[in-house]
C-alpha cells in the first residue's frame, strides 16, 4: 500500500507496472498539447493584444483624451451628448473608462490604422469591443495602446466586463466605423 | 511505517539515484513549488511592469 515506503530502498530505476507508464504518457502528452497550444494560439489566434504600455497619471491622461475630444469633435450622440470625436486617421485615438462610462464615442475610417489609446481614470475596467473579440483590461495609472485597423463599416459597442460597481451594466460605449470621408448623421434623441 | 528492512544499511555504498534524492526531500520539493512559480510568474511580472516608461 502507498502509504508506506517502498520497500526497495532504491526506489527510483524500480521497473513500473505497464498501466502506470501508459497513464503518466497520455497524461504527459496532453500536457505538451495544452502547453504547445498556448503559443501557437498565441501565434495565430489574432487576439488583438496591446503590446504597447505605458506608465500614466490619471489626470494627465484625461487631460490628454480631452485634448483630443474637443481638437476632433464632430457631433454628439445619445441622451447624454457624448461627444462623438473622429480621430486623424493613421494617427492617436484616445479614449477612457471611468464610473460608468467610456468616452468619447470614436468615429474611425475603414482601412486606415489608429493607434487607440485606453486608460482608467478609477479602477479596473474592461474593455471589450462587441461583436469582435478585442478584450483588454483597462487599469488607472497605465496607458495601454492597441494598432488597430478596422476592416468594416458598422456600429461597434463597448461593454465593460470587469465589475467595477453598481452602474457596471449601464458602461456602454461606441465606436463607429465609417468609409473614408463618410460620417454619420448624429442625431440627439 | 519504516520497518527495519527500510532502514539504510550502514555498511551499504551503493549511491542512491539523484532524481530519488530530490523526490524524496519534501521541504525541497516544497521549496521548489513556491520558487519556480513566483520567479517566472510573480517576479517576472513585477520586474515587466515596473520597467513600463511614463507616457509621453
Amino acid at each position: 500500500m502507498a502509504i508506506f515506503p517502498p520497500t526497495n530502498k532504491n526506489w527510483w530505476n524500480e521497473p513500473l507496472e505497464k498501466t502506470e507508464i501508459v497513464w503518466i504518457i497520455i497524461a504527459f502528452l496532453w500536457g505538451m498539447v495544452m502547453f504547445f497550444s498556448m503559443i501557437i494560439w498565441h501565434v495565430i489566434g489574432n487576439q488583438n493584444l496591446s503590446n504597447e504600455a505605458y506608465r500614466v497619471k490619471p489626470e494627465v491622461y484625461a487631460e490628454r483624451t480631452e485634448a483630443a475630444a474637443e481638437k476632433y469633435k464632430v457631433g454628439e450622440e445619445g441622451d447624454s451628448g457624448i461627444p462623438v470625436v473622429h480621430p486623424p486617421a493613421g494617427g492617436d485615438a484616445y479614449m477612457l473608462a471611468r464610473l460608468w462610462e467610456w468616452w468619447p464615442v470614436l468615429e474611425l475610417e475603414k482601412g486606415k490604422t489608429y493607434r487607440l489609446h485606453l486608460s482608467s481614470l478609477d479602477w479596473l475596467h474592461g474593455f471589450s469591443m462587441q461583436p469582435t473579440n478585442i478584450n483588454i483590461e483597462v487599469h488607472p495609472n497605465y496607458e495601454m495602446i492597441l494598432t488597430i485597423a478596422p476592416d468594416k463599416a458598422g456600429i461597434y459597442d463597448i461593454v465593460c466586463n470587469e465589475f467595477c460597481g453598481i452602474g457596471h451594466h449601464t458602461m456602454v460605449g461606441r465606436i463607429h466605423v465609417v468609409e473614408p470621408g463618410g460620417n454619420v448623421n448624429y442625431v440627439n434623441k | 511505517m519504516a520497518s527495519p528492512e527500510n532502514q539504510p544499511d550502514k555498511g551499504e555504498r551503493e549511491s542512491v539515484p539523484f532524481m530519488q534524492r530530490v523526490m524524496d526531500n519534501p521541504f525541497l520539493l516544497l521549496f521548489l513549488g513556491v520558487a519556480i512559480p513566483g520567479l517566472l510568474y510573480l517576479v517576472w511580472g513585477v520586474v515587466e511592469v515596473a520597467n513600463l516608461p511614463i507616457a509621453r
